[in-house]
This record gives structure tokens, C-alpha cells and sequence, in this order.
């Protein structure tokens, strides 16, 4: 006690310190130090040992090799489907979800965007019994077009779109609730109709949302695995992707496995320095 | 398109204003707002600036919104330049884009992803003048507000001042029937806020619609407009020309903003009696509710009990000292709560201070009295 007093004596804000004496201020640091250093470790010592595997001289040779590139030309099919998709119909729904009020509203925002946290095999299961040959959708719409959706290449934009639309939705709804909607209120005052001000004003300044969106989804989409394998399966050419290729290809080629991952990781790498901009970017 | 089909609107293209042999606006507008509501009977001429204040949540802001359409009305009806934009009772309602009402708002709201031309034509190009023709309107527009240089500028490379001009010129370049500007000039330093209300009272010249400002300083709004209106808690407590609100303040709020002291009671002959019990003695005989307003300039204060004339004395204790320019202004607390303004040298010479008992006296002949 008599320590902690004199202490308290000497601060010039005794009212501060705290009553009980500290046993220990060495510690914090260190162990913040040591334990990040280990995080850092198990995140990137995995990619650096992707890099030190690549086989650099046949590269050029298995850039050409059909299964790879069947599936990187799949890949960005689907993928770029299934962010056209998304954005056709998830900024609407983030608008109503933002700007509008309706019964059930909270509930509704919890099943769109549940897909997010939903194990994806999960997804792949549900699409299956909602729109496989059987399922609730899949046998009407079977019945009456002829189309069926499971282990096509629809399909996968489907599982991939599944998946990857409540990034979408959910950056985009973020964007439209922060944005100062007394500029649509200025827009409007000045004669422009509701179509105009979305057009003109509404969607410039949800650019860098949108955009962040966007690049959110496309490699969700990209790199979407569980979902398309359940519900599309694994046919080279129609529904293997980049992803299910990476898979496969381990068993046949390292190599080419190594360098699908490659590919994969480079995107990745692109998107986050893209929203890296954008957040951090003027404006 | 509007209700009615019957909007011809500005004519962006037109030389002439749309509003022309009109009488300006005409409203009367009922709005919920939560714990109060909003009641106010509004005419404006057309060329005639009104200032519009009262203290934060009066409703100021909710009235200029109800006008652009932007709040919807309990009931009430508003018509601008002889077209009916709200009438509740006939089921009329205009949207926002179709009434030909401008807002200019604090913070000037630019479009950041639009240059500064491209944020002035906005308005015309709504309107459907062709982009060309918009263009050169808009330039035209900045250069009035002496920013024709400055055109390619996006609005975060312009200073808060060019800003505003821009915004005033956006609100302007399309030729609306009616001007609403809520705290135009309070986001600016003094010096743009200066210059800028010199301009913008040109502008309101030339402006032929009718203008509503809200302010919050009483200078700015002597200085733009020839009519006050002041609202209190939703409703209208005073409408009237500078020099009758001014001096013949009819609330407590307004009496402060102008600095009169004001007191509401019941005259009978040449006395006042207040609902504290209190009175005061006036030179001029009146009967009824009334008002009574005392100048500062005409209180005085005395360590000991003056005596001499009938006049009204009492005691208090000060409780607040503030320095206005030269003067003094003496918060003295009593039944009969008074401010004085006094010189720093009656401030030394009497030693007043927080806390000290003073007697206060006004003289009858400096009570002035009107009808509440």
C-alpha cells in the first residue's frame, strides 16, 4: 500500500491510476508480438510455398494443356455471368433494402445474405433439391420448358451466382445507406425524375460502393467450389472450373494444379489491391 | 408528369420567367413532426424576400421541405406562380421535379462527380435543353457569379465560398418559380459569408419569384430580405416588416435574438401586471394583454436603492456579465428577470460581478407597450 501511495503521489494525475498495483507491465507487447508473428506465418508461409513449388519452366507448356485451359476459360465465363447476374439483380434489391420500408424487411435482408455464411456444400445441397430434376422449382420448370439446370454450365453460374450475389448486396446496401440522400433531394428540386436522379446521381455516387461490390462478387464467384461441385458436378468442359480443376488435377498433375492455384491467387491478389484503391483512394 | 397535366413550368429555353403576372406563393401547410406539429399560413409576392427564423426545431427546415415537395403534408394546400403544386383536399400532389421550386441548402450539395458547369446545366438538361445550348446557359450562369474561370472545377478543388455560388447558380440557372434557401451562408468563414450576402442579395434583385431564406443570424436576414418571419414550435408568432419585429418583438425568443427585454402581461391604465406577480409602471395608458418591451441601453443599475421619480425598481442578483462590442450586457436574476447594458467603466465603478445584488430601474417612459 505505502508503494502505491507514494506512486500516486509522484503522478500528476493520481486520479488515474488504478488501485490494484500492476504485478507486471512487461508481457503485452511481447506476446502481441509473438503470437502476431505466428498468424502472420500460418497466412502467408502456405502462398510463399505455392511460389517456391511452381514449376516456372512448364509454365508455358501447361498454359496450353487443354483441362487448364478449359477450365480458365470456364471459369471466367461463369464467373463473369455470374456477377452480371448479381448486379442486375442485387443492386435493385439492395435499393429496396435500403431505401424502402416493408413488412418483414429484417427478415428478408437475413435470408439474402445468409448464403455468406452458409457452408457451401450446404448451398450446392439446397440448389439441388430446389431446382435439380425433382426439385420444387426444377420439376415445373423441367416439365414445362424442357430446361434442366443441374450439371450444366447454367447451373454453375446459378451455384456460383448463389453464393457469391450477397457480397454484392450487402457492400451495395452499405453504399446506398451512407450516401447523403439530399443530394437526390437537390436532383429532384432541380426538375430531375426519379429515373434521371438513379441514373445521374444516385449511381455516380455509389460508384466506388458498386465497384467494391462488384470486385467482392466476381472472385466469390471465381473461386466457388462447394456449391457448383454439389449441384454441377465435375465435367470437364461444361461445369469443372478453375477451382474443381485445382481439385482434380492434384491427383493427376501437380503441376497444372500449382498452376490453376497460381492463376487463382494472381486474381485474388488484383481484386484485393483493387479495393484497396478504392477504399483507401480519394473519393 | 404533373397531376393536373396543366405545368408549363420554366421553360429553360424561354427569356421570360415562368411566373410571370402571378402572384408568388400562396401556402398553408400542416405537418407532423413527432411531438409537435407544424401549422403555417405563408404568402410571398413575387420578387419579395422573406427571411424565415426561430430556434433550432422550430420547423423551418420541415416548411422549406413541405414547399419542394420533399416532405410530404398532413394536409394544406400550396400554389406557386397561380399552378396548385398540394391541395389534400383535391387529392393534388406534384413530386418535387415537377413544381419549379429550388433549394438551396447549408452545405452547397454540389454533385462531386460533375464539374462545376456540368452541376449548374444539371437543372436545364432536366429540363430538356439540349446539352450544347445548357452548356453555354451554364457558363453564362457562372459567369453572373463571377466564377467563369472556374468551370472545369469539381466541387472538392473549389473553396466553401465558390462552392455556394455554384450551388446558388445551379438553383438559379433553370429559372424556378420559387427560390428556398435554408442557411445559405452559415457554413462559410466571415469573410465569404460577408461577400457572398452582398451577392446574393443582388441575386434575390433579379430573382422575379418569390424567396424564402432561413437564417439564424438577424443581420443576414435584415440584410436580404424586407419581411421576417419568425416560427416558433410549428407555428408563426410574428410576420412583419423589419422595423416591427424589431422593435416591436411579439416573443420571448425573438425580444433576445433582437436584444429587448420583453415581458407579456395585462394592462390596466399605466399599469402592467405580469404573471409573476410582478408589474411595471408605463408613461402611456393602455388596457388588455400586452406586451412591454424594455432597451437595454435603458436599465439602469445602482449598488444602493435609488430614490427620486415613480418609477419601477427592484432588486436581483447578476447572474451572467457578457461583452458586446463596448458595452456590457448585465444578466440580473429577480421575480422580474432583466438584461442592462452598461459601460465597461459603470461595471468597474459599481465592481459588479457574478453573484452581486444590483437594483435595477427603468424609467415608465422607456417601457414601450403594444398589443399582444
Amino acid at each position: 500500500m505505502t508503494d502505491l501511495k507514494q506512486r500516486s503521489g509522484r503522478s500528476p494525475d493520481a486520479s488515474w491510476e488504478p488501485l490494484v498495483p500492476r504485478r507486471s507491465r512487461v508481457g503485452l507487447h511481447t506476446v502481441m508480438g509473438w503470437l502476431g508473428a505466428l498468424a502472420v506465418a500460418l497466412l502467408v508461409l502456405p502462398l510463399a510455398g505455392l511460389l517456391v513449388n511452381t514449376p516456372w519452366v512448364r509454365l508455358g507448356e501447361l498454359v496450353g494443356d487443354a483441362t487448364v485451359r478449359s477450365a480458365l476459360r470456364l471459369s471466367l465465363l461463369t464467373s463473369i455471368a455470374a456477377l452480371a447476374v448479381s448486379t442486375v439483380l442485387g443492386v435493385p434489391l439492395a435499393w429496396l433494402l435500403a431505401r424502402r420500408e416493408f413488412p418483414g424487411k429484417t427478415l428478408l435482408r437475413a435470408l439474402c445474405v445468409l448464403p455468406m455464411v452458409l457452408p457451401p456444400v450446404v448451398g450446392g445441397v439446397a440448389l439441388l433439391l430446389a431446382f435439380g430434376r425433382r426439385g420444387l422449382i426444377g420439376q415445373p420448370l423441367d416439365a414445362l420448358t424442357g430446361i434442366t439446370l443441374p450439371f450444366t454450365t447454367a447451373g454453375v453460374v446459378l451455384a456460383e451466382t448463389f453464393v457469391a450475389m450477397p457480397f454484392l448486396i450487402v457492400t451495395v446496401e452499405a453504399g446506398l445507406r451512407s450516401m447523403d440522400r439530399r443530394y437526390e433531394d437537390v436532383a429532384a428540386t432541380l426538375g430531375a425524375s426519379r429515373w434521371l436522379t438513379f441514373r445521374r446521381v444516385t449511381l455516380p455516387l455509389l460508384g466506388p460502393s458498386l465497384g467494391a461490390g462488384m470486385a467482392l462478387c466476381w472472385a466469390r464467384a471465381l473461386g466457388e467450389f462447394g456449391a457448383t461441385i454439389t449441384f454441377a458436378g465435375n465435367l470437364s468442359g461444361r461445369t469443372q472450373t478453375m477451382p474443381l480443376a485445382v481439385y482434380l488435377q492434384l491427383e493427376r498433375d501437380v503441376d497444372s494444379a500449382i498452376l490453376l492455384s497460381l492463376i487463382l491467387l494472381a486474381v485474388s491478389a488484383v481484386v484485393l489491391v483493387a479495393l484497396r484503391g478504392r477504399y483507401l483512394g480519394v473519393g | 408528369m404533373s397531376a393536373d397535366g396543366a405545368h408549363d413550368g420554366p421553360q429553360p429555353s424561354s427569356t421570360t420567367h415562368g411566373h410571370g403576372g402571378s402572384d408568388g406563393l400562396s401556402a398553408r401547410v400542416a405537418v407532423d413532426l413527432g411531438t409537435f406539429a407544424l401549422d403555417v399560413t405563408l404568402h410571398v409576392g413575387a420578387g419579395e424576400v422573406v427571411a424565415l427564423l426561430g430556434p433550432n426545431g422550430a420547423g423551418k427546415t420541415t416548411l422549406l421541405r413541405s414547399l419542394a415537395g420533399l416532405a410530404p403534408l398532413r394536409s394544406g394546400r400550396v400554389a406557386v406562380a397561380g399552378h396548385t403544386l398540394d391541395d389534400t383536399a383535391a387529392g393534388t400532389r406534384r413530386a418535387p421535379e415537377d413544381r419549379g421550386v429550388s433549394m438551396v441548402f447549408q452545405d452547397h450539395l454540389l454533385f462531386p462527380h460533375l464539374d462545376a458547369v456540368d452541376n449548374v446545366a444539371f437543372g436545364l438538361r432536366a429540363h430538356g435543353m439540349p446539352a450544347r445550348q445548357a452548356h453555354e446557359h451554364a457558363l453564362a450562369w457562372l459567369a453572373r457569379v463571377g466564377l467563369a474561370d472556374l468551370a472545369r472545377s469539381r466541387p472538392h478543388q473549389l473553396s466553401g465560398g465558390q462552392a455556394q455560388r455554384v450551388a446558388l447558380a445551379r438553383a438559379l440557372a433553370y429559372e424556378p418559380d420559387l427560390l428556398l434557401m435554408d442557411e445559405p451562408l452559415s457554413a462559410l468563414d466571415v469573410e465569404a459569408r460577408l461577400a457572398i450576402r452582398r451577392e446574393l442579395r443582388g441575386h434575390l434583385d433579379a430573382f422575379t419569384g418569390p424567396s424564402i431564406v432561413i437564417t439564424h443570424d438577424p443581420v443576414e436576414a435584415i440584410a436580404l430580405a424586407t419581411r421576417l418571419v419568425i416560427l416558433e414550435d410549428g407555428h408563426i408568432v410574428q410576420d412583419g416588416s423589419i422595423d416591427d419585429v424589431t422593435q416591436r418583438p411579439r416573443s420571448v425568443w425573438i425580444a433576445g435574438l433582437v436584444g429587448l427585454n420583453l415581458y407579456r402581461g395585462h394592462a390596466d391604465g399605466t399599469t402592467v401586471r405580469l404573471p409573476s406577480d410582478q408589474q411595471l409602471v408605463t408613461a402611456t395608458a393602455a388596457r388588455g394583454d400586452v406586451f412591454a418591451a424594455v432597451h437595454p441601453t435603458a436599465v439602469a443599475l445602482y449598488r444602493d436603492r435609488p430614490d427620486g421619480t415613480p418609477r419601477n425598481v427592484w432588486t436581483g442578483t447578476i447572474d451572467g456579465l457578457d461583452v458586446h462590442g463596448d458595452r456590457v450586457r448585465v444578466h440580473v436574476a429577480a421575480p422580474l428577470p432583466i438584461v442592462a447594458e452598461v459601460t465597461p467603466a459603470a461595471v468597474a465603478a459599481l465592481d459588479l460581478g457574478v453573484g452581486g445584488d444590483v437594483h435595477v430601474s427603468v424609467k415608465a417612459t422607456e417601457v414601450s407597450i403594444y398589443p399582444a
